[in-house]
């Protein structure tokens, strides 16, 4: 099945709380906290390490061009709390996944921090979200 | 006659006072059992477990600064600053706070991996936990996995090494843990949002365990340097069952993560 770029734009506003910056060792300054895109693609690498664990996906738009995008994550400690593991992805997996983007349109996005971990579905199956 | 009167008189008192005392003295031995358990052997207060930040309100992960009127670190310009500090804070590039960004940090923990200090330690979402012994207590943290001695038997040096994380003396006041710390060099954050302290800082932790399950923190900065007043903010801590994992702050990762993500947020469209 070819793999093909989704991306869905919802506003998420007051979802999350802006009152004060979040999580981790740096905070959320360079994403876009009121949108929430949806990629679908294959990882290409899951970076399991601290300060932050990181998801590789190749995303393939509709003229096949592929888009290397990096998901942030909240370090291995917090994501082992919320029942994730260094194998919930793996290089070659089919991951839907939602993400806040970088505000300069670069392609990265941050899925998770302490307070919340947005949907993840690898192989048909999602992973624990907040 | 007049015995089966009198016996029939203190019974019927006896009745009507005993269900009302029985609940209040229920109520005061579970009360009692519970203090109990947040005492050690010695009866100095017990702080055992391992302890996460509250996730909710000003008190819990969201503290960016101690100050109690701007706890989010919404307002940092209003810290009572000395003039000094208030023009070292305004070139702080901070992770957090109203100044947020991801250009050109120099958040020296995020840049270089530099130990948080005392002060800002608390503001990562990270768990603490206390070994305590009756000359030295050590307060272990999750984050950087750094560790420090109070000691419980001595008062400060008279000219005491400046040091990331200062010299700690602790007492027991009460039911609470009290660590007074000064030597501190002036290379940290006070806080997440940037503030700065000289080497003069000296902070009072006072630890509470307020009931089993909860720890509360208050922490008094004063430093006649760097600020016109002392202020004490306020964190809260749960008791949790989550064993403390490797948060270590490794430079090569760090700049890894870096140059992957952070970097590429700040880059000017289309490049």
């Amino acid at each position: 099945m070819k793999n093909r770029l989704l991306i869905v734009f919802a506003v998420v506003a007051g979802l999350l709380v802006f009152s004060g910056p979040m999580f981790a060792h740096h905070g959320v300054a360079g994403y876009d906290m009121a949108k929430t895109i949806t990629l679908h693609g294959t990882v290409s690498k899951f970076e399991w390490s601290n300060p932050h664990c990181v998801i590789f996906v190749d995303v393939k738009n509709d003229s096949g061009e592929v888009q290397h995008w990096a998901m942030e994550l909240a370090s291995p400690t917090l994501l082992v709390r919320a029942g994730w593991d260094k194998n919930s992805l793996k290089p070659g997996d089919d991951v839907t996944i939602d993400t806040h983007p970088s505000k300069n349109g670069a392609t990265v996005g941050i899925t998770s921090t302490i307070t919340f971990i947005l949907k993840v579905i690898v192989n048909g199956q999602p992973l624990p979200t907040r | 006659m007049r015995n089966r009167l009198v016996g029939l008189t203190v019974a019927l008192v006896a009745m009507l006072t005993f269900p009302s005392v029985l609940p209040a003295q229920s109520a005061q031995k579970s009360a009692d059992a519970k203090a109990q358990r947040s005492r050690m052997a010695d009866h100095t207060p017990d702080l055992s477990g391992l302890w996460e930040p509250k996730v909710d309100g000003p008190d819990g992960i969201k503290l960016n600064t101690w100050d109690p009127s701007d706890p989010y670190g919404a307002k940092p310009e209003q810290a009572p600053m000395a003039p000094w500090a208030a023009a070292k804070w305004k070139e702080a590039k901070p992770p957090f706070g109203a100044k947020q960004t991801f250009q050109d940090i120099n958040d020296p923990v995020q840049k270089f991996c530099d130990p948080p200090g005392v002060s800002r330690i608390y503001m990562y979402p990270w768990e603490i936990t206390f070994v305590q012994t009756p000359k030295m207590v050590y307060i272990l943290y999750e984050f950087t996995r750094v560790w420090r001695a109070v000691a419980m038997d001595r008062e400060h040096p008279k000219d005491p090494d400046l040091t990331w994380m200062g010299d700690s003396i602790g007492k027991y006041e009460g039911d609470a843990f009290v660590v007074d710390t000064i030597g501190y060099n002036d290379k940290t954050w006070l806080d997440h949002t940037g503030h700065p302290h000289s080497d003069a800082l000296h902070t009072i932790e006072r630890f509470r365990r307020v009931d089993h399950d909860t720890l509360e923190l208050s922490l008094t900065v004063e430093d006649p340097k760097a600020f016109t007043k002392s202020f004490t903010g306020k964190k809260t801590y749960k008791l949790t069952s989550s064993p403390m994992g490797e948060v270590l702050c490794a430079y090569s990762e760090m700049e890894s993560f870096q140059q992957e993500v952070i970097d590429q947020t700040t880059k000017s469209p289309g490049k």
